[in-house]
């Protein structure tokens, strides 16, 4: 596992976010993929398990929390890293209650990401491999 | 908004409430310097008319008995004359045939005499011609008796003579009784009619006094009722949510007046809630606006500091054609942050109501702008079409997105995730007006309490989620632009808000109380 790269979905209806993140975590050793559309996401989620999912709570279609769900029941390994416009206790209490690893409020620096991501990525075993 | 701005907005504002005292001033005058006719004149007015009648029958009855009173002397005048008038022909007659003397004869002739003479006076008046008929023949048959009665006391009389006077005798007594006999049937004859007539007032003035009184009836409760009538239209009105105050349409004032007086009064009050309800109704759909507008904010300034992360980590590797997209996404996220900013205040700033031509579809799209968070977190669809080439409408673009920002949040707590509300702006079936249709396939409206949505402080949301003034309010901006607000429903199917807004060819005058 040592040479792994982390895989990361990453899902957010902003574009721009996808554009920034993407090259932000592929820096530090993350292999990314970004997705605008959340049910072309849930597809891609059919077809592989990722290490760790960043995804947009307030989505068209498919929102964060379902996406969180449905991850949940393909693969309790994966750790789901939630982004909110606007975070309120009762929404930050129902995402982690459903298992979700954190929540990230917008607007957020790439570090705060990097950080979080840090922490799932020792979660899940992967050896220091990641500085923030 | 500049400090001087905001000044000239606020003298704007005292302007146009001193104007609409000084309207309201001028209707109230208009409403009390018209001349009185009140319900107490008019009610006297009927008293008077029944009592002149009463009086005219009494004084009537009264004359019609003196003048009865009068015949009947007349009539046994007549009746003692006659009777002395027959009594002296009788004598006479006694004469002739058994040779009886006169002064009996002559005595009775000289009684009529004296009868005739106390009521002469009264006989020329009422018929000159008999009277004199009467007189000369007295005259004459009294002379003839004379002329006897001294043939008489001469003896040896001449038979050819006495013959001669028997004859003109008996003529002048007989006309005399036949115009007295005449005379005495014709006062028979008006007594009577004078007494049937006396019978008969009762009843004419039975009949007269019903028609007064039921015209006097008639004509009061007609005018009351319609007094009523129209303060009752004037009141269902005002429920409607129209607060122009009461005119003066008629040219008399009456204990109406003073009630029309005090509804103006009191609309001025309600006109004055109205506004401070609209505006304070406003602030708590800002509140629930937050979430969304933070989030809809949070987004660009997320991009911003990204990307300004991104270049200050990466700018000497990056490429110039990377650098410029970058800094263009910071420039437009920028953009997208001031016209969420903008939108919003927009709506919230507090105004004055202003009048403005609109263009209604781009209106309803403004306002889904502001509502697109809200939909987006509730996970309903939202589906807006507006008809091209519409005509403009003129209203105040605020108050507008208000009613059109209601009607959308209301929808949105309707629908489920799976919701969908659409949204249709089209030209009206009836003409002059465009229409704005809110259809959502939520939980629908339950019949019994459809009559009561519009009405202020109703809610069927649970304690502390709603107000109960949005649609209270949302009807009464739509009626202050002339328009109507209408609902149909079919509980657990489907919700329509329908606003009909008049277009610009029928003029619309918001700033009309």
């Amino acid at each position: 596992m040592e040479d792994k790269k982390i895989d990361v979905l990453l899902v957010d209806d902003e574009a721009i976010v996808g554009n920034r993140l993407k090259p932000a975590l592929t820096k530090i050793g993350c292999q990314v993929e970004v997705f605008e559309d959340s049910k072309e996401a849930l597809k891609r989620i059919d077809e592989k398990a990722f290490d760790i999912i960043v995804t947009d709570i307030m989505m068209a279609d498919v929102n964060g929390i379902q996406l969180l769900d449905y991850v949940q029941k393909k693969s309790i390994r994966t750790k789901v890293i939630m982004i909110t416009g606007y975070a309120t206790e009762a929404l930050a209490r129902e995402a982690m209650a459903k298992g979700a690893f954190d929540i990230i409020s917008k607007p957020f620096r790439p570090n705060d990401l990097r950080e979080v991501i840090a922490k799932a990525a020792k979660a899940l075993g992967f050896k220091e491999k990641i500085v923030a | 908004m500049s400090a001087a701005e905001l000044e000239s907005t606020r003298e704007q504002g005292s302007t146009i409430k001193g104007e609409r005292r000084a309207m309201v001033e001028t209707i109230d005058k208009g409403l009390a310097e018209r001349p009185s006719f009140s319900f107490r004149l008019q009610l006297t007015l009927g008293f008077l008319l029944l009592f002149f009648l009463s009086m005219a029958i009494i004084i009537g009855s009264m004359t019609a008995i003196k003048r009865i009173q009068n015949k009947f002397h007349f009539f046994q005048a007549s009746e003692r004359f006659l009777f002395e008038v027959e009594q002296a022909r009788r004598w006479e007659k006694n004469y002739f045939l058994y040779g009886t003397n006169l002064t009996d004869a002559a005595q009775s002739a000289g009684n009529a005499k004296i009868l005739l003479s106390q009521s002469l006076e009264s006989y020329q008046k009422v018929y000159p011609e008999q009277a004199t008929q009467i007189v000369y023949n007295l005259e004459k048959y009294r002379e003839l008796l004379e002329e006897l009665m001294v043939l008489d006391k001469r003896s040896g009389i001449d038979p050819a003579r006495k013959q001669l006077i028997e004859t003109a005798l008996r003529k002048h007594g007989a006309e005399m009784v036949e115009v007295a006999v005449s005379l005495t049937l014709k006062e028979q004859a008006s007594i009577n009619a004078l007494l049937n007539l006396i019978q008969q007032i009762p009843i004419y003035a039975l009949v007269g006094y019903l028609l007064i009184m039921m015209y006097v009836a008639y004509f009061l409760a007609q005018r009351f009722m319609k007094r009523l009538n129209f303060l009752i239209d004037s009141t269902q009105r005002i429920a409607k949510g129209d607060f122009s105050p009461i005119m003066p349409i008629r040219k008399y004032r009456d204990e109406f007046t003073t009630v029309s007086v005090a509804i103006n009064r009191m609309l001025e009050e309600l006109d004055a809630r109205q506004k401070a309800m609209v505006e304070s109704h406003k602030l708590r759909a800002i509140g629930n606006l937050t979430a969304g507008v933070a989030h809809e904010l949070n987004n660009p300034i997320n991009n911003m500091m990204l990307t300004a992360h991104s270049l200050l980590e990466d700018y000497k590797e990056l490429s110039e054609e990377e650098l410029v997209e970058m800094i263009n996404d910071l420039i437009n996220e920028t953009e997208r942050s001031r016209s969420i900013v903008r939108n919003l205040l927009d709506f919230a700033r507090e105004s004055e109501s202003t009048s403005e031509p609109l263009d209604l579809g781009v209106l309803v799209r403004q306002t889904i702008k502001l509502t697109e968070n809200q939909i987006k977190v509730s996970g309903a669809k939202i589906d807006v079409t507006v008809q091209s080439d519409l005509p403009s409408i003129r209203g105040d673009k605020q108050k507008l997105k208000q009613v059109f920002l209601n009607l959308i949040l209301n929808a949105v707590d309707a629908v489920g995730k799976d919701g969908i509300i659409k949204i249709d702006v089209e030209k009206s079936a009836s003409p002059g007006f465009l229409a704005v249709h809110v259809l959502d396939n939520g939980c629908g409206i339950p019949a019994h309490i459809l009559p009561y949505i519009f009405d202020p402080f109703f809610t069927s949301k649970a304690p502390g989620k709603g107000t109960g003034l949005g649609l209270s309010v949302s009807h009464g901006i739509v009626n202050m632009h002339g328009g109507r607000i209408t609902v149909s429903s079919d509980e657990g199917k489907y919700s329509r808000f329908t606003v009909l807004l008049p277009t610009t060819d029928i003029p619309a005058d918001i700033n009309r109380p």
